[in-house]
């Protein structure tokens, strides 16, 4: 008994003095002031208000001299106002939600893999391994292509999915933003797999009836990030165009890349990635920052490509039948660490506190000088923001963010839940669980959050809004008739 | 004639899944009687004008049907065996096989043209394979005609449920639609036997289901003919024959009527000199504690009504009318207890059923179909789709070997009409579509050879 009572008297007294410690780096501009106004104060009671009087007739004030230092001044003040970055709002963002026949439950998952796979019961067996261990659910859906025996992944089944998808969620966006279409002046649609001539975006344009001087965008090939990548193309043309509203479309299309062999490197997107798609409306215009849900602070884009084990860690390629899909190396995991070092080195300085900061500088010279055997010290992002969007890209890539970022079961509720009830969505999972943190009541006024996502190349992006009113829950998101479930435990192994 | 290529052109497969989760691992047995009819299979086929499902893939009528298969837990399951060896339906959420086809005819052609035979290609006949834990036990087919017309097929293993659980499933899948309360909600619970005993050996039932499991017939080809009586001639038919029978029913009065000519066209029996009629009737509501109509399982009895050589041939139309109809309406419940009785002492060591044997068979089966009239409307014809009732209803029995099967069921034209599905061996069927006693009731033909 004695023995513990030490340690635990020990901790507590650690976290009086880290917490001291925080308060004074951090606040350490206004503790040096308070002295420096007291002396000054002070100063001023000594000398007595005469002698103030005296010191003020001293100064010979020339009418040119007054002139020329308020023009000065004012001519500070525009170029500070003119030269600062627009603000970027997010005013609000639509997710789809799939409708319920297009559900996969793993026992019709498994049994399709079954049936279609007849000649490779090894395959099936990995199949079944890995969904039993990949923390979706059973409320997952595969787009109506893949429920057909075998799939039909023509096409027109593709652009028919990309049309429901696409434009349910802009529909839900126009509704719920009150948006007129012909007010988007720029529009940005990422997919990845799916890229059909004439483009998403011009489908987009289509369907809506949009202006004919709209600066339109397509992204594809980017992967999972691709989301992030929009994001941050948008913001860099909202500061070139003023007063603009620009939507950006981040989806990915499942029909034509189910992969229809037995290659077990290609075999595991088939059982992680799902239908899914959001809608998001950015604008800079200042009537929309009363009413926007989110204000964009940072968007942070780390490229490990240059590396050649990164570039091909996400490869799509033939199988020796000739059928192409998407491979994933073994080393996958490592490399998404070390994306996230580099994107955290960039983006730490950018949102950490000074106390964090300090501590981190402290670590790094003394482990250079002093001795290379300190332990790295990680700076606790947790006091950075109050929210975590980790890309739902699989478990393992949740657990591994959890367990690098030292972060709580809360924290990283948002994203398990995600991928259990809706699976990889791609590049939308991000907005899912953004929706879910809003729908739980959690986002505050004030509150800071951070996406992260992971995408082929080898790319780690980062983006953090910071939110600009509390967001009261709804009906109109795709949560709605689940919330109350959720959070659930989702087993290590589900028994199929 | 050699055999003719299908004009049925199956296109595409596909699995349809319920719109919620069932609760995990949830393992539904299967009854006594269940077991007992593993031999067969059932089909059911719906004509509409029009077909109500518009696009396929994302029509929101399928949304519908995923709603109401989210009430049939068993019904998406797959089947699995217990510990005893017996089977269960494990309620995984596998979902139903649709396959879809194009026919290149319209309805009314093929009403008018196709055979029996060619109706069967309509639904799917699938043996069940010998592990069937990826094997869809209900499928669904939808023909689309030219012109718009559809036939929906739904089949099932007999194992599953009896053609009323079929026909109620359709029926609450088309109330769904429309946004109805369903009327005949799935019912689970299998009967439980009041507390009595029941003596096994001096039951019709049973020494007749004795009799059965000794007798093997020979397979030989059927056909498959349609008559369509009008409620008008029924009416009169009935009024013909009062005095005799003043109670009879249609069914009572039909099923005499084909019995007899079957009989004739048949010919004298060289083994035994008497003529037996196997009759199938259903037992929820004569149960003391009635099932609920939605009771989704098998509720029927198989009884045998036996006539000697004499009778048979000197008997008029009214006489085996009347036999027929003390014989159905004086079925007690204790006969369907027996039943399970006995087949409960069939079973092997270990708890684990007997192989399942003909139950539709070996002699002339007569199924009555009457207690799908409620009211005055036919059950089967009030599965409306956007306001419009089937055209036709067929229902098939996969695997009834033996002298042939009937089948009287309700007809679209309300109150005593009814539509009459026999099957025969091919030349039987050939001559009874000539017989003149039938032909004097005008009946209205339907997918018979020409």
């Amino acid at each position: 008994m004695p023995q513990t009572l030490p340690d635990f008297s020990n901790s507590v007294k650690l976290k009086y003095v880290k917490l001291g410690y925080q308060y004074l780096v951090n606040h350490i501009l206004y503790l040096l002031l308070v002295p420096i106004m007291v002396a000054i104060l002070i100063e001023v009671l000594r000398l007595g208000p005469d002698e103030i009087l005296n010191l003020w007739k001293s100064l010979h004030f020339d009418l040119v001299q007054i002139l020329c230092s308020s023009f000065l001044i004012i001519f500070i003040a525009t170029v500070y106002f003119m030269s600062k970055p627009r603000h970027v709002y997010l005013v609000d963002y639509a997710c789809y939600k799939p409708p319920v026949t297009c559900r996969v439950p793993f026992a019709t998952f498994m049994e399709h893999s079954r049936l279609i796979l007849k000649n490779n019961p090894k395959s099936v067996e990995f199949q079944m391994r890995i969904l039993e261990r990949s923390g979706l659910g059973e409320e997952t859906c595969l787009p109506p292509a893949i429920h057909y025996i075998p799939p039909t992944p023509t096409m027109e089944a593709a652009r028919g999915e990309a049309e429901l998808v696409i434009f349910s969620a802009m529909d839900s966006l126009l509704q719920k933003t009150g948006l007129k279409p012909k007010d988007i002046d720029i529009l940005i649609v990422n997919c990845s797999l799916f890229s059909p001539t004439p483009s998403l975006s011009a489908m987009v344009i289509n369907k809506y009836k949009l202006r004919s001087n709209i600066k339109s965008f397509n992204l594809s090939g980017m992967g999972c990030s691709a989301g992030l990548i929009s994001i941050d193309l948008a913001r860099d043309l909202l500061q070139v165009h003023p007063n603009s509203n620009a939507v950006v479309v981040s989806t990915e299309i499942i029909t034509p890349n189910y992969y229809q062999g037995n290659e077990r490197a290609m075999l595991l997107p088939n059982c992680l990635f799902r239908m899914g798609g959001a809608a998001i409306l950015l604008s800079n215009r200042r009537r929309n920052r009363s009413r926007a849900k989110y204000r964009l602070v940072h968007v942070v884009r780390t490229h490990k490509g240059a590396d050649d084990k990164a570039y091909r860690c996400v490869f799509e390629e033939e199988d020796k039948e000739g059928k192409v899909g998407i491979s994933l190396s073994k080393d996958l995991m490592a490399i998404a660490g070390e994306a996230l070092k580099s994107n955290i080195t960039t983006i730490g300085p950018l949102v950490l506190p000074a106390s964090e900061q300090l501590l981190f500088l402290m670590t790094l010279i003394g482990r250079k000088i002093f001795n290379p055997k300190w332990k790295p010290y990680i700076p606790d992002f947790k006091q950075a923001f109050e929210h975590f969007c980790i890309h739902a890209g699989g478990r393992a890539v949740i657990d591994e963010l959890q367990k690098n970022l030292q972060l709580s079961a809360e924290h990283v509720e948002a994203s398990r839940m995600t991928l259990h009830r809706f699976g990889n969505t791609s590049s939308s999972s991000l907005w899912y669980e953004m929706s879910y943190i809003e729908e739980k009541g959690r986002m505050k006024k004030g509150d800071r959050v951070w996406q992260i996502a992971f995408g082929s190349g080898f790319k780690c992006n980062s983006a953090v809004w910071k939110c600009n009113k509390t967001i009261k829950t709804t009906t109109d998101n795709p949560w709605s008739d689940c919330i109350d479930r959720y959070p659930v435990h989702i087993p290590e192994i589900v028994k199929l | 004639m050699g055999d003719q290529k299908s004009r049925v052109n199956v296109h595409s497969v596909l699995t349809q899944v319920s719109s919620r989760p069932s609760a995990s691992d949830e393992t539904y047995p299967l009854t006594r009687l269940d077991h007992a009819m593993g031999h067969h299979t059932i089909h059911v086929i719906f004509y509409y004008e029009k077909s109500p499902f518009g696009s396929f893939d994302m029509d929101p009528i399928r949304v519908t049907l995923s709603e109401v298969l989210s009430s049939y837990p068993p019904v998406t399951g797959r089947l699995t065996r217990d510990d005893a060896g017996n089977w269960a339906v494990k309620c995984n959420d596998a979902g139903v096989r649709v396959l879809r086809a194009r026919v290149g005819i319209t309805l009314d052609e093929w009403l008018r043209s196709a055979d029996g035979n060619e109706e069967r290609d309509l639904t799917v006949w699938e043996d069940m394979p010998e592990v069937p834990n990826t094997w869809s036990p209900f499928r669904i087919q939808l023909n689309d005609f030219e012109g718009g017309g559809v036939a929906i097929g739904l089949s099932c293993t007999h194992m599953h449920g009896d053609l009323t659980s079929l026909i109620l499933l359709f029926k609450a899948f088309s109330e769904a639609h429309h946004g109805q309360a369903i009327t005949f909600p799935p019912f689970f619970k299998p009967p439980a036997p009041p507390d009595r005993k029941f003596s096994v050996n001096n039951s019709k039932s049973t020494s007749y289901l004795e009799a059965k499991l000794q007798k093997q017939t020979p397979s030989v080809k059927m056909s498959t003919a349609t008559f369509k009586f009008s409620d008008s001639v029924v009416k009169q038919c009935l009024s013909e024959i009062h005095d005799k029978c003043p109670d009879a029913s249609p069914f009572d009065l039909l099923a005499a009527l084909f019995w007899i000519r079957v009989v004739h066209l048949k010919g004298p029996k060289h083994d035994d000199h008497t003529h037996s009629l196997s009759l199938c009737v259903d037992f929820r509501r004569l149960l003391q504690e009635p099932l609920p109509y939605g009771y989704f399982g098998n509720a029927l009895n198989f009884s045998l009504l036996s006539l000697n050589e004499e009778e048979m041939d000197c008997s008029m139309l009214g006489r085996v009318a009347e036999l027929v109809h003390c014989h159905v309406s004086g079925l007690k419940e204790e006969e369907f207890w027996a039943t399970l009785h006995w087949l409960d002492l069939q079973k092997e060591e270990g708890g684990k059923y007997a192989p399942p044997f003909a139950m539709y068979g070996p002699e002339f089966t007569c199924v009555s179909m009457e207690h799908m009239i409620i009211g005055d409307q036919p059950v089967m014809y009030s599965m409306n789709f956007d306001s419009a009732k089937p055209v036709h209803v067929s229902c098939h029995v996969g695997n009834a070997e033996g002298e042939g099967l009937i089948l009287v069921m309700p007809s679209a034209e309300a109150g005593l009409a009814r539509t009459v599905m026999v099957t025969l061996p091919e030349e039987e069927t050939a001559k009874l579509c000539e017989d003149q006693s039938i032909l004097h009731l005008k009946p209205t033909m339907l997918l018979r050879s020409i």
